[in-house]
Formats: C-alpha cells, sequence, structure tokens
C-alpha cells in the first residue's frame, strides 16, 4: 500500500512510500508504522489515518491497495 | 437572492490559499441586506509563543481534505444557525508576524448568531481540518506544535472539545 505522512512525520518517515504490510485494520496499520519507527510511536498513537481522503475509524479493514494518509493532530489557526 | 449570490461567491473562493489574506477585501464582500451584524475573526501570527520569540510560521495542508471539510464546516454552521454569510479561508506557506492565518466570517440577523457561529467554525477548523503549523523561532529553531491535544480528555483522535460548546 501507499502511505503518506505530513508535518511533523515527515521528521520520522519519507513523505511517501510503499509498505508492504499483513496489517489487515488501521489499527494494525498503526502498530506496525511504530515498529518501522519507534521514535514516532507517540506521535502515531495520536494520528488520525484516511483512505481514499476519507477519515477512517481503527477498525477500517485494509486489503494492502490502499492509499492510506497519516494525519498528526491538527495545529491550524 | 443575496444568499444564492454570497453561494454563488463561496463556489469560487479558496478556503484554501497560498495568497497572504486581504482582510479587507474579504470584509468589503462580506456586507449584505439581510444581515444586521457581520463578525469577522482573524487567527494572526503573533511574535512570540511558549516563551520563545517567533519569527514565522510555516503551514502545510492536505489540500483537497482541508477544502472539503472547510466545506462540510461551513455547511453544518448554515444548517445550525440562520446566516446570510459564512466564509473561511486558512492560508499555508509561510506566513510572518501579523499576518492572517486564517479568517472566518459570518453575518446573519443579529449578532448572536453571527458570534456563535463563527466561534463555531473556527473551532473545528483548528481542531479537525488537515493543517498543520510549524513554528519558526528568531532563535533559528523550529517546532510543529500547537495542535489539537484533545485526546487526552476524550481518548480517541477522532473526538475532540470545542470550547463553542462549553461557553
Amino acid at each position: 500500500m501507499r502511505i503518506q505522512v505530513f508535518a511533523i512525520l515527515k521528521d520520522f518517515f519519507k513523505k511517501e512510500f510503499e509498505f508492504k504490510t499483513s496489517a489487515h485494520t488501521i489499527a494494525d496499520l498503526r502498530v506496525q508504522l511504530a515498529l518501522i519507527n519507534p521514535e514516532a510511536a507517540a506521535v502515531l498513537k495520536l494520528c488520525r489515518f484516511a483512505v481514499q481522503d476519507e477519515m477512517v475509524t481503527d477498525h477500517y479493514p485494509l486489503t494492502g491497495n490502499e492509499h492510506v494518509l497519516v494525519i498528526p493532530p491538527s495545529s491550524g489557526g | 437572492m443575496f444568499w444564492l449570490f454570497h453561494l454563488a461567491a463561496e463556489g469560487n473562493m479558496d478556503f484554501i490559499t497560498r495568497k497572504q489574506i486581504d482582510l479587507v477585501a474579504l470584509l468589503q464582500k462580506s456586507h449584505c441586506p439581510t444581515a444586521g451584524a457581520v463578525v469577522l475573526f482573524s487567527g494572526e501570527v503573533r511574535n512570540h509563543n511558549i516563551g520563545k520569540a517567533v519569527k514565522y510560521l510555516e503551514y502545510e495542508a492536505h489540500v483537497g481534505m482541508a477544502t472539503k471539510m472547510i466545506a462540510e464546516i461551513l455547511l453544518a454552521a448554515r444548517n445550525r444557525w440562520s446566516l446570510s454569510i459564512a466564509h473561511a479561508q486558512h492560508r499555508i506557506g509561510k506566513v510572518k508576524v501579523t499576518e492572517s492565518a486564517v479568517v472566518v466570517i459570518t453575518a446573519s440577523v443579529h449578532r448572536g448568531e453571527a458570534y456563535a457561529s463563527n466561534r463555531y467554525i473556527i473551532d473545528r477548523i483548528k481542531h479537525e481540518v488537515p493543517i498543520w503549523k510549524c513554528e519558526h523561532f528568531a532563535d533559528g529553531s523550529k517546532e510543529w506544535g500547537g495542535n489539537c491535544n484533545c485526546h487526552t480528555e476524550t481518548g480517541d483522535p477522532n473526538k475532540h472539545l470545542y470550547e463553542f460548546e462549553v461557553l
């Protein structure tokens, strides 16, 4: 699947990368991304995820072909 | 008729912009014969934060999602209050001290609805919309920050606490 990260996560990951994963849900993916880079674990816990530009919950099922956005807590304004 | 005019105007409006926000021009477009109250909120870059001198802020957004979410928030405000106007625009890229990073304009028959809806819109933009600020300090350091930390209370990054709900 294609992973795209933003803001502070770019300090821990490439802005966009291919990720071969057995993650069945967003919750699994959150854990697996933290394993790639444990320093990002604390931020990843707070992130929202989006698939095809729509926010999804931790239970969202993954097939492995998605474009997943990892969205840190908002800090606009 | 004026309501339709304003909806059409919003269709042409960029909710996310790289250009400097022209508050005067936006306010000039926000007068409406049916509205006795116009509220303009401008979120501006201040020269200090957490005890450090701020040089400028740099904003990043997922433009597609942010545009869609701001449109949804404005629509939700229109459904909740009777508004003649509901506009919002957020800037991305480098924003200097005293410049506007975000503007929200609401207009209604009386001030109560214009104030309340304006607060609702800016709160939801700050908590929900995928926009992030990076603070660049005078000492050369930088920090992604000022983010929504509602999860410490709600235990869920998707659940927020809004100031408009406790006022």
